[in-house]
């Protein structure tokens, strides 16, 4: 079975002992890039299969890049929307429409949060219980942006060590 | 009379019309993120072949939107914005980001306030034109290599992958690349005095893309070559000679980009070539032809 995430075991400390590391350190899975690839052929081959025009955007735990794909003729400004609610989802931990709905419902001041969009689309990867990164979709309509999200970010459940 | 008018006025407005679709608009050709993902995938692989510590690679379109991106395991989180920086900032100057770092570097400091007007400005070495046919249609940029050097090595690569597609005739349509013949007679000729057979003058375009051919003749020892990016195959048809590869070049001194010169070698392995010999020297393997019993003629293809 590939391996599509690792563990990133931090080295510091580790000739000390293994009472010292459980203290000082923890263990951690980490999404890889092919982990991330996996995840964007699965959103791709839906948004095809609906004829969706959308950037699909795949960062890790951090918010930062792994993977994009900008489908042909799909508007370029969903780029950085894309990556935006990637982000969201991955440092904030939940579906980026968690703050989309709260604006909607008169929470405002959730436009303030720092390094979040209120743009629903962006979805969490998720492997044992742990968000290791998260999927952004921009192009079409809201819900079916986070369709094709949610879609991609299922096949993490298939994910092993 | 009304007719005649009416017809003549049809035919200046169609005249009209059609002058000003021709000045109006043009076709273009646009990268496809299939584009995007095969020379994303030959910059990896080459990557993986000079074991580069990590990269990510990003491919923008002809207005510097990103297109495809990937980083590879363990490149550090930073890299992935710098690449696009970078392919954002090769395809709207459609040049070579080194340019800017030249001329930066070169006391142009005052290059970096285009910053402010372009979003992601980025005068790093590694981020290169994507052409197709002569056009500038994107870039490829990438960062997290083990030097910007190696970096914009990676890009080249990458960028020579859609030169590829067009000279494999996999175009979708576009015309491939003219069949080169060239006759006995001027072969023969290029072998009396040594010449470069392809990848000079009216043939210039192959050598722009991965492959040169040289007719070579020698009629005495030459010096220690190390070509950085040239893979030599040679075929031996006349004469001999003791060819040294390997050791380490002593005095060497840069006399071309990517190509370096050296008087003696220390070390290496000696091997004496005869007529029907077929020796391939893999780019960056210092390489001598130390004794030549002239004349020594070698027909050699050049790989990139």
């Amino acid at each position: 079975m590939k391996k599509h995430v690792v563990f990133a075991a931090v080295a510091l400390g580790l000739a000390a002992g293994p009472a010292l590391v459980h203290a000082q350190l923890m263990e951690k899975t980490a999404l890889t890039l092919d982990g991330a690839k996996k995840i964007a052929a699965v959103a791709e081959t839906k948004a095809k299969a609906e004829g969706a025009r959308v950037v699909i955007a795949v960062v890790d735990e951090g918010g930062s890049l792994l993977l994009l794909e900008r489908l042909d003729d799909t508007q370029v400004a969903s780029v950085n929307v894309g990556i935006d609610k990637a982000r969201t989802a991955a440092i904030y931990r939940r579906p980026s429409k968690v703050f989309e709905d709260q604006v909607k419902n008169g929470r405002v001041s959730a436009l303030a949060l720092h390094g979040a969009v209120a743009l629903q689309g962006g979805v969490p990867i998720i492997v044992d219980g742990k968000v290791i990164g998260a999927i952004g979709v921009s192009g079409e309509t809201p819900q079916q942006d986070e369709d094709i999200a949610t879609a991609g970010a299922a096949i993490a459940a298939s994910f092993t060590k | 009379m009304k007719h005649i008018t009416a017809t003549v006025t049809g035919i200046v407005i169609a005249m009209l019309t059609s002058i000003s679709y021709a000045e109006s608009v043009s076709d273009k050709h646009g990268l496809t993120l299939e584009g995007a993902k095969k020379v994303i995938a030959a910059t990896v692989a080459e990557a993986k072949r000079v074991n580069a510590p990590g990269s990510s690679i990003a491919v923008v379109d002809d207005g510097g939107n990103l297109l495809a991106l990937e980083r590879l395991d363990q490149t550090f989180a930073a890299s992935a914005n710098i690449a696009i920086g970078k392919a954002r900032t090769s395809a709207l100057f459609k040049k070579p980001t080194k340019v800017f770092e030249d001329a930066i570097k070169g006391g142009r400091t005052s290059m970096v306030t285009l910053g402010s007007d372009l979003q992601n400005f980025t005068p790093l070495q590694g981020g290169i034109p994507l052409e197709w046919e002569g056009k500038v249609v994107g870039a490829v940029g990438v960062s997290g290599a083990a030097s910007a050097q190696q970096d914009e090595e990676l890009a080249i690569v990458g960028a020579k992958s859609l030169d590829n597609m067009e000279m494999a005739g996999m175009t979708n349509g576009h015309t491939p690349l003219p069949v080169t013949y060239i006759d006995r007679q001027k072969v023969s000729d290029s072998f009396a005095k040594g010449a470069v057979l392809v990848g000079e003058d009216e043939n210039m375009m192959h050598a722009a893309r991965n492959y040169m051919v040289h007719a070579s003749h020698r009629d005495k020892a030459g010096v220690v070559e190390v070509h950085e990016l040239d893979t030599d195959i040679v075929y031996v048809l006349k004469g001999s000679a003791q060819l040294i590869t390997g050791g380490t070049p002593v005095g060497i001194k840069i006399v071309a980009p990517h190509e370096l010169r050296a008087p003696v070698v220390a070390g290496g392995e000696a091997r004496t070539l005869v007529p029907g010999d077929v020796v391939i020297i893999p780019n960056g393997v210092p390489h001598w032809f130390k004794e030549v019993e002239a004349p020594f003629d070698y027909y050699v293809v050049k790989v990139r």
